[in-house]
């Protein structure tokens, strides 16, 4: 147990230390050192909820990762040199899985019953940037690390950013620098536009990040902005409300199920007819349930099946030939988060969690199919490209395909500097 | 745009979410006002109605699930949407007749309590259900293009938007969700307040001993009640699907705006189950668009309003003393 470590030290040497870590140079701190030779990974994704088949795929994607750090396989063996195949730093790795529910008090009783009752050295999941902003924080009191999944809100590396916690997923902040070029070249400037969002930290800042780049980049003129519960099912009024509007484009600020129906909603209302539909953050199981409403919409991916590189069709691969099926864009991050963390424990000798953090800081890396990417020291945020894509028409979708992928837009025209964006609002608290 | 066409909007989107409601509370309410049960699978009943309706009308890709692993890459007979509004109600008719007879029956004299526990429980345990089968993705239910074709007759366009005067664009599916409901509800009430088989299980509701005291097997037309409430969900199901996507969830999503419906309405009474869900659809559309923020609240601001002043519900009838 957490405390109980932290109260005893790391005197014994009954196999604790974290490998290669001595005891006196790396004292007890969170679930470290670990006791037996299994070091337990928690994943903790919504089994239940409006993001409930992201957190499905997610699910898939970690069982594979730890399958492939213990027996080898997938980008174990061609894209991490650091990773043997044969558990980390001699210690079997073992999972345990938890459901938030897409709510972030359950998320937090979950990870906490992981870290508490199962010792578990890193926790990983999200699906809902709540969920993820709650168990970062926990994690960060804890002192276990948090690899993020999904998570979009600029809050997440932004102002609720801790030391303990990294995140590969790109934020609305990007979404909005990559999308606005797109769509302004598509659509042409001068236009209105109208707001649904989710009212919770992803929606806000999703909405709030849309508003400065369409206005800034595009040139666009916002005409009202309207919350939405999560987890609404009928958008019906909400959206005879924006087609009534007179403005010229709708952005649906909407994710999972939510997602799918207000697309699936707006279309069947005809507004596609009277508007222009953008849905800034889309994926893969969230399309598949929308069918043919993505037709032509605009949106940015965390990752897609068909991005054409070495490291993407291997983990397509590796994916299918396990479950037969396609990855979606939370699985990779799945899988890409677990292996990042395996990796730096590897370079650090130690599961100790602040050299494992140093580790992870400013690392770069070009092995998880997004090109060049950074690991940020100074608000732990991925500097990596942001797929922008279209949705396909029904008759040109299959099992595994769903968009168009119109540009990847290359992260040195994204992001922001450590005392600009979001990351002005972060302070990461201590190692220790 | 006119305050005329603003509020004429808020009337058709408010009918129509209220409709799926009316479907789900007259059935519950029924069950609830003759048999005193308080059945809290009807959600269940409205999600088997769902997946039912899905498997008559269309051919679903399936890419999740024990189904899609034992090999099974699609689901459904795909013979239209007119087919599954005649078979699925039939279908979930029978499952009700089994819930009774072989669950609800051994509940009846037994505490609200117990009916509740044992009737979440099998909601919970069919939505799992749903769950292993088809994973947890959610399925695109389309909407019909067109019912009632046979032959020659390319029968009635009923997907899409269509234009209203004054209102300007709307979904036309959603209309028909309004007629369907309003069809079947007057189909209920003549059935309860016009035949003799309505006598009787109007008489069992005040006073069921004196009932079978009379010598009529009260049994009989309570297996049909909860058959008949079955079925509306199973109706709410099919032409509620297409509204949205469709997931083992929206069965628990969609019980506490059905029970607040009751609430409002008042158990027992159809006109009160209508009237209910006008309420519940009115309100949540209005807020929407004044308030968006008390959307949620506002609903329950309005079912505690009308438990305080009118504990029966706006039409339901004082509780007679034995």
């Amino acid at each position: 147990m957490a405390g109980l470590a932290g109260c005893t030290g790391g005197g014994d040497d009954s196999g604790g230390g974290g490998g290669g870590g001595g005891d006196d140079e790396y004292p007890a701190l969170g679930n470290f050192p670990i006791e037996g030779d299994t070091a337990t990974f928690g994943f903790n994704v919504p089994q239940s909820g409006p993001y409930a088949s992201e957190g499905e795929d997610e699910l898939r994607a970690y069982e594979l990762a730890v399958k492939h750090l213990n027996e080898g396989g997938g980008w174990v063996d061609s894209q991490f040199d650091d990773l043997s195949g044969d558990g980390v730093l001699d210690y079997t790795i073992d999972h345990v899985d938890g459901d938030t529910a897409t709510d972030a008090d359950q998320a937090r009783q979950s990870a906490s019953g992981m870290i508490q009752r199962d010792d578990a050295i890193m926790i990983s999941g999200g699906s809902s940037s709540a969920v993820a902003i709650a168990v970062q924080g926990l994690c960060q009191n804890e002192k276990v690390m948090f690899m993020c999944c999904l998570t979009h809100s600029n809050d997440t590396t932004g102002k609720d950013c801790v030391r303990y916690s990294f995140r590969e997923m790109f934020n609305a902040y990007m979404t909005g620098q990559a999308l606005a070029p797109v769509v302004r070249d598509a659509y042409g400037e001068d236009l209105q536009f109208y707001q649904l969002y989710a009212d919770y930290s992803w929606g806000q800042t999703q909405q709030a990040s849309m508003e400065q780049f369409m206005t800034d980049v595009a040139g666009w003129e916002q005409i009202e902005s309207v919350a939405t519960p999560l987890g609404t099912s009928d958008y019906s009024t909400y959206l005879s409300e924006a087609q009534s509007s007179g403005a010229d484009v709708l952005i649906l600020n909407h994710y999972g199920l939510d997602g799918a129906n207000s697309m699936q909603q707006a279309i069947d209302a005809g507004i596609d007819e009277d508007m222009e539909i953008i849905v800034p953050l889309y994926n893969r199981p969230m399309a598949e349930a929308a069918g043919g409403a993505i037709e032509g919409i605009y949106g940015t991916v965390a990752w897609d099946s068909q991005i054409d590189n070495t490291p993407s069709q291997e983990f397509t691969q590796a994916f299918r030939d396990e479950y037969d099926r396609t990855p979606s864009g939370p699985a990779q991050l799945a899988y890409a988060q677990t292996l990042q963390y395996a990796a730096a424990v590897e370079r650090a000798g130690t599961f100790y969690p602040p050299e494992v953090i140093r580790q992870l800081e400013d690392y770069e890396y070009d092995n998880i199919g997004m090109g060049a990417e950074t690991m940020r020291g100074c608000d732990h945020q991925a500097q990596r490209d942001v797929p922008v894509v279209q949705g396909l028409p029904a008759s040109e979708q299959s099992e595994g395909t769903y968009f168009n992928i119109v540009n990847i837009t290359s992260r040195d025209d994204l992001g922001y500097a450590c005392d600009a964006g979001p990351a002005a609002e972060c302070e990461l608290g201590s190692y220790e | 745009m006119s305050l005329l066409s603003d509020v004429l909007v808020i009337l058709l989107n408010g009918l129509q979410q209220g409709a799926i409601y009316v479907l789900l509370a007259v059935g519950l309410s029924i069950i609830l006002g003759t048999l005193k049960f308080v059945n809290f699978a009807h959600g269940a009943l409205y999600l088997i109605g769902t997946y039912a309706g899905l498997f008559v009308a269309l051919n679903v890709p399936l890419s999740n699930g024990k189904l899609a692993e034992w090999g099974f890459s699609s689901f459904g007979l795909d013979i239209g949407f007119f087919a599954a509004l005649i078979f699925v109600p039939i279908f979930v008719f029978g499952v009700g007749l089994l819930m009774e007879r072989y669950l609800a029956r051994a509940f009846y004299d037994r505490p609200d309590t117990d009916q509740i526990l044992v009737t979440f429980g099998l909601a919970i345990v069919v939505q799992e259900l749903f769950r292993v089968l088809f994973g947890s993705n959610s399925l695109p239910f389309e909407q019909p293009e067109r019912i009632l074709s046979f032959g020659s007759f390319a029968g009635l366009p009923v997907s899409g938007p269509i234009a209203l005067p004054i209102v300007g664009n709307f979904p036309q599916w959603r209309l028909w969700v309004i007629g369907i409901t309003a069809v079947l509800v007057a189909l209920v009430y003549l059935l309860v307040e016009y035949t003799d088989f309505g006598l009787v299980v109007r008489a069992g509701t005040r006073d069921a001993e004196m009932v079978r005291l009379l010598g009529i097997k009260i049994t009989r037309p309570y297996i049909v009640v909860f058959g008949i409430g079955a079925a509306l969900a199973g109706v709410a199901g099919v032409v509620g699907g297409p509204l949205n996507v469709v997931n083992p969830t929206i069965g628990t999503n969609i019980l506490v705006p059905a029970f607040l419906t009751v609430v409002i309405g008042g158990v027992g009474s159809i006109a009160g189950a209508v009237l209910g869900g006008i309420v519940f659809g009115l309100t949540t559309a209005a807020l929407v668009s004044f308030a968006p923020a008390w959307s949620q609240v506002g609903l329950y601001a309005i079912a505690a309003i009308v438990l305080l002043t009118r504990p029966q519900g706006l039409l339901g009838d004082e509780e007679v003393s034995p």
